[in-house]
């Protein structure tokens, strides 16, 4: 029953009324003078009540009074939030601050965090916030440009520097040469997803793990030649775009963007490390003999029809009953689908992602999910306390630790440096002790998504099997691409760029899957090239190296 | 004999033109109806499939449900994830929480829709047009999420029932139905009772309400049935977690269910878990709205039907 004066307006259109609401409110708040970037320009000499004198790397932070900060606070169906929770009081005893939480259930927390900044309420600590999603509130004046307060927070700019983070750190910079968001810091880039198979299958054939997208061929040549009636490939995650993960895949192995990596976060705009500018990727050689190539493996019937557009349940039951032998597949999923195979005997490994003309490199962000602060914050006087305590809990050794596995010997043993690190038998997170009743997220609070993530890659290893281990060595041994520079967006560029890219996007993973189908022959590239040409590819490019270039010219 | 030859085919044929019913019981029209009864059936067989494959499924067991062989009838029964939700003490905090909103926000909502649109109905009222313009230009306009937000949350509503009940305390779409019901209510038993020397009050609480049965359960259906199924209030006005209305849940709960299962349960649990959680946790939020749909049927159709004459 649709009932108008409920106004329960979808997700998406709740968004786009919210950024439209912010960008209108930006138009009274973008007088900032251009900063170099990294210099730290917050004065909080009076805003440091509770704040420790002799903070540093290494040093236990506890605030000299009894403090508390309000915090967005996700509430994870897999473990809700609980008030009471050992992580809390723990916390408390440790740093002196306790928490006030405004509580999101996970399906909305992006439009609750939207209405609460917009409508100028939100808590002092914004969490759980992906890098880009803080553009939209950057022109409401709502959030604090927190790069000119990390001075304030030495665990942070030490990891920054330790592993070499800076570039990644200038991806996140706006126009004004200033950022907003303190993201979630790796050490090394966190390779994924990947295709996973039936290694029983692989085993009873004699078929070596493949290593090259020529391997991967030959493998699922072989395979549908001993299992006719096995579909090799048949895909999931065709959402938002066919093919996401696999043709990301597919295109970091040609040096390319295709699939999810071409929707975010530019829309098909690639960096050309050699001529030093944004190319349209669709219109790239790499993009076009990727194609060729998916093609042949089309006309080869190694891919199913249905690959790019059956929904994820369907993908999952040709996989787990036997009628597929191979799927795209990430550590976490790789579990669940195990557990989920009705062919008895069966397993399920992911094989290292495949390496193709672009060598032996790996694509990827060291950034992950981090927070936005209120710039409320920075009136509050005991502003300079917060973020040591956010630099310690969430950038320190120590603080990620305790976030991450909770107290040394209630909930484990060892330590992560020596390599002694164990879970006590008796707890759990993520079938580590499958029979152990306590799940420390549950019952704790401990490795809480709010919490706990980033980190050293020793650090990241413990919360991974053999199996995931083994993968990631392979990816940890390849070489990262360097980041691609800023070029942030100004709003009206923004508006254009939506209008011209979403266009060219949709022509373009339709377009995709034409050839690769064989439903629109190869002989036609050209004339592809052509009809993106008219639909705006110049003026498309142009935006981001105009963007490019004059934030070179302000900050380079 | 010529009359008779001339008037004794006319008078049976004007017999049967009057024993005759309609529609004619011609074969054509037998087929017809065989036809209309066959589609009618696969109209209703097409809307209940879901509802029933909804609920096979939340008695079927996870082998069942991957490779797609439940269809209307529950497969290796199993109620390891009702046992699971039920025992949930969050699902049952926010189920009672939902039931309290509805019963409120409807209670309230009935009180001043009626009373607004028994008010709009006396055409003998001053400025009557200005209050009916008050009224439907919130059909067209409103101030937007963000305004009330601020507005909820500066009038010291949020967290409270009060910012599920109030803001949505009357539907024009509601109080238009209302008040043409209203409206066409002789007027002679007002004027009576008037005449009785009954105040307005009393006339519209003696004689007014207990003849307007129909509409007032069909507006009080609609009102139960669109706060019951309400979640944007509950999500965008409660910050803890003991407030959100069962909606909520449902939704928390259908937006991640594989992590649900991924994380918090292991083994055979946990695939049976994510397999049917949505099923299940659909099943327990929408059997007691249901479930009152066939007791106020009757004055659903005729309230609605009511309404709709003059609107």
């Amino acid at each position: 029953m649709n009932q108008p004066y409920m106004n329960q307006p979808s997700r998406r259109k709740f968004l786009a009324t919210a950024g439209a609401g912010a960008a209108a409110l930006g138009i009274a708040a973008c007088s900032n003078a251009p900063s170099a970037p990294g210099s730290p320009s917050g004065n909080t000499s009076k805003n440091s009540t509770g704040a420790m004198k002799n903070y540093g790397v290494g040093t236990q932070f506890k605030a000299t009074e009894p403090l508390s900060f309000s915090i967005l606070m996700l509430s994870n169906p897999a473990y809700p939030y609980k008030a009471n929770w050992l992580f809390f009081q723990d916390l408390k005893k440790m740093t002196n601050v306790s928490l006030d939480p405004t509580v999101v259930n996970y399906a909305d927390y992006s439009t609750k965090q939207a209405a609460l900044i917009n409508a100028g309420q939100a808590p002092l600590i914004i969490p759980k916030t992906y890098p880009g999603q803080e553009d939209q509130f950057v022109a409401g004046g709502a959030i604090l440009p927190v790069s000119d307060y990390v001075h304030l927070m030495p665990n942070f700019q030490d990891k920054v520097a330790k592993w070499n983070l800076q570039g990644d750190i200038d991806t996140l910079r706006q126009s004004d040469g200033k950022y907003y968001l303190l993201p979630g810091l790796h050490q090394n880039v966190w390779v994924d997803y990947t295709m996973g198979v039936r290694s029983d299958l692989l085993d009873k054939l004699g078929i070596p793990t493949p290593g090259t997208l020529a391997d991967v061929e030959n493998m699922l040549l072989k395979v549908k030649a001993k299992y006719p009636q096995m579909k090799p490939f048949s895909d999931r995650w065709n959402q938002p775009t066919p093919g996401g993960a696999f043709l990301q895949m597919m295109g970091d192995a040609y040096g390319t963007n295709a699939g999810w990596r071409y929707q975010s976060p530019n829309q098909g705009a690639y960096w050309d490390r050699t001529a030093k500018q944004f190319v349209f990727a669709a219109s790239m050689p790499e993009y076009q003999q990727m194609v060729t190539f998916l093609n042949g493996w089309y006309n080869k019937g190694l891919i199913d029809p249905e690959s790019f557009t059956q929904s994820d349940d369907i993908a999952l039951q040709k996989f787990t009953s036997g009628k597929s032998f191979a799927i795209m597949e990430n550590a976490q999923y790789v579990a669940t689908d195990q557990a989920a195979m009705a062919v008895s005997g069966a397993t399920v490994a992911k094989i290292p992602v495949p390496l193709g003309p672009s060598g032996n490199t790996v694509v990827g962000s060291r950034l992950e999910n981090g927070m936005m602060i209120s710039s409320k914050a920075a009136n509050n006087p005991n502003f300079e306390a917060m973020m040591q305590f956010i630099d310690w809990l969430w950038y320190s050794d120590a603080g990620q630790m305790f976030a991450r596995w909770g107290v040394q010997g209630l909930t484990y043993t060892g330590s992560v440096t020596d390599g002694t690190f164990a879970l006590k038998p008796d707890m759990d997170w993520g079938g580590i002790h499958p029979n152990a009743k306590t799940k420390i997220n549950v019952t704790y609070g401990f490795f809480n998504g709010v919490f706990a993530y980033g980190g050293s890659t020793q650090l990241l290893d413990t919360q991974f099997g053999p199996a995931e281990l083994a993968f990631q060595k392979v990816m940890d041994a390849r070489t990262p691409l360097p980041v691609v520079p800023p070029a942030p967006l100004s709003t009206l560029q923004s508006q254009q760029m939506t209008l011209t890219g979403q266009t060219l996007m949709s022509y373009v993973q339709q377009q995709t899957l034409q050839f690769i189908t064989g439903k629109r022959p190869l002989s036609q590239w050209s004339q592809f090239q052509s009809e993106l040409t008219s639909k705006g590819t110049g003026s498309f490019l142009n935006i981001f190296n105009t963007a490019y270039q004059s934030y070179n010219k302000k900050f380079g | 004999m010529v009359t008779a030859e001339v008037t004794t085919p006319v008078k049976p044929a004007k017999k049967a033109g009057r024993a005759r019913t309609w529609p004619p019981q011609t074969r054509a029209y037998k087929v017809f109806r065989v036809v209309n009864a066959v589609i009618l059936a696969l109209v209703v067989a097409a809307v209940l499939f879901p509802f029933l494959n909804v609920l096979a499924q939340s008695f079927s067991s996870e082998k069942y449900i991957e490779s797609g062989q439940v269809n209307i009838w529950p497969r290796g029964f199993n109620l390891t994830t009702y046992t699971h939700v039920m025992n949930d003490p969050l699902f049952w905090n926010n189920y009672r929480n939902t039931v309290v909103y509805t019963v409120v926000a409807t209670v309230v909502a009935m009180a001043l829709t009626t009373c607004y649109a028994y008010v709009l109905s006396r055409h003998e009222l001053r400025g009557r047009k200005v209050l009916i313009g008050i009224a439907v230009v919130t059909m067209f306009f409103n101030g937007g999420i963000i305004p009330n937000y601020i507005l909820v949350s500066d009038l010291h509503l949020r967290d409270t029932v009060w910012a599920i009940a109030l803001p949505n305390a009357i539907s024009v779409f509601n109080l238009l139905v209302m008040k043409t019901f209203f409206e066409n209510m002789p007027a002679e038993l007002e004027e009576a009772a008037a005449v009785d020397g009954m105040s307005t009050y009393r006339i519209l609480w003696r004689i007014v309400l207990p003849l307007s049965k129909a509409v007032l359960a069909t507006m009080t259906l609609f009102y139960a049935v669109a706060f019951w199924n309400s979640w944007f209030s509950a999500f965008l006005y409660m910050d803890n977690q003991g407030l959100f209305s069962v909606t909520v849940y449902l939704r928390n709960i259908i937006e991640s269910a594989s992590s649900v299962a991924n994380i918090q349960m292991s083994g055979d649990t946990q695939v049976q878990i994510a397999a049917n959680i949505q099923a299940v946790t659909t099943v327990l939020v929408a059997v007691p709205i249901l479930s009152v749909y066939p007791f106020v049927q009757r004055y659903f159709v005729s309230g609605v039907m009511l309404g709709a004459v003059k609107g």
